[in-house]
């Protein structure tokens, strides 16, 4: 019963934040299995921000959206950041034409604008 | 007479030098001074391919909409659909009748890997036509948005793309069905009227679709399952 393409997304620790490039389809399952394994990141590591690297992403559809506010959210809950970087041009547009919500993530131009901004003293 | 040399050489005018464009029409062959309508679909592929290579390293800035236009004259101009309609290929000029080409697609969406794919399918029929970058970017999210909705709640359904390219405009209809639960009318009210709210986000992928097309209709009725058409249009 469990999806071929069933594979944990690697988080990488980078300058005291957790980088996930999303490369893969985020089917539901693996949608909560992100969470839940940042979650237990943010809390023992000690991090300051999540960045959420969506650059190979083409189609971001409201479910996905959802899906990564979610993620914002619960991050944010537990006192660290969350970006969102390298979202597409294409995409960006017709997310505003759709009239989704994405208020739980920031977002930067890039993985190092992400970082800078998240060094900044707070 | 229409051979790719003339058609493609008027699109890539002003974007790549025609020294260039000799030499990129040199590696097409025999096939860049062969009437287009003698074109077979499959040499038409591999012409449209051997462009693009071209356009991306000569004219990268605007090579989407460069590709966009060469697939549009490729498979407008080519042969007709019907392929013995002599009437249609004899029409001088090409433009005097309205040359309909277009293919439809069904799709059938089972499970959650299908999303994936439907939404590839769509993106490639939306390029394929010559809609712009950023309409075949909302094809595919809306495409998305239907086939989430056939998984989610209703199981299975089909997903069909409908492409028609005329003198005017290219048109992509999408037209989403599945004999699951349908929706109550009442409900279906207050999801267009944002009020309705589920843990899910049931309801936000039908609006969301509702924004990005040109043309919406959803017929909907419980116990008998859903009917979504939707149109994008692009001008020519």
């Amino acid at each position: 019963m469990k999806p071929r393409d069933e594979q944990e997304l690697p988080i990488i620790r980078i300058r005291g934040c957790l980088l996930v490039s999303i490369q893969t389809e985020l089917h539901d399952r693996l949608a909560l299995e992100l969470r839940s394994a940042l979650m237990e990141r943010v809390r023992t590591q000690r991090v300051r921000g999540v960045i959420l690297d969506v650059s190979w992403v083409e189609v971001i559809d409201s479910y996905i959206t959802r899906i990564l506010n979610d993620i914002g959210k619960s991050v944010r809950f537990m006192g660290a950041d969350c970006y969102m970087v390298g979202i597409r041009p294409a995409v960006a547009m017709t997310l505003v034409e759709m009239g989704v919500e994405l208020d739980a993530v920031s977002t930067a131009l890039s993985l190092d604008a992400a970082l800078e901004k998240l060094e900044l003293p707070r | 007479m229409r051979t790719v040399e003339s058609e493609i050489g008027a699109i890539l005018a002003g974007s790549i030098s025609e020294i260039t464009q000799r030499s990129i029409f040199r590696r097409l062959g025999g096939m860049a001074r062969a009437p287009l309508q003698h074109l077979s679909t499959q040499d038409r592929h591999a012409i449209q391919a051997e462009l693009e290579s071209s356009v991306r390293l000569f004219a990268p800035a605007k090579s989407a909409q460069l590709i966009a236009s060469c697939a549009r004259a490729l498979a407008l101009l080519g042969a007709p659909a019907a392929p013995a309609a002599a009437g249609v290929a004899g029409a001088p000029g090409g433009h005097a009748a309205p040359a309909a080409s277009g293919a439809d697609k069904r799709l059938a969406i089972d499970s959650e890997k299908d999303i994936a794919s439907a939404r590839l399918e769509a993106w490639s029929e939306a390029v394929r036509i010559g809609l712009s970058k950023f309409a075949s970017v909302k094809v595919a999210t809306a495409v998305s948005e239907l086939a989430r909705n056939i998984v989610f709640y209703a199981g299975k359904g089909t997903i069909e793309l409908r492409s028609r390219l005329d003198v005017r405009e290219t048109r992509l209809e999408i037209v989403a069905a599945d004999q699951g639960a349908g929706i109550e009318p009442e409900k279906l009210d207050a999801i267009f009227a944002g009020t309705f709210r589920s843990e899910r986000g049931m309801g936000k992928g039908l609006v969301a679709v509702q924004k990005l097309v040109d043309e919406f209709q959803i017929d909907s009725r419980p116990g008998r399952g859903t009917r979504v058409s939707c149109v994008f249009r692009g001008a020519r």
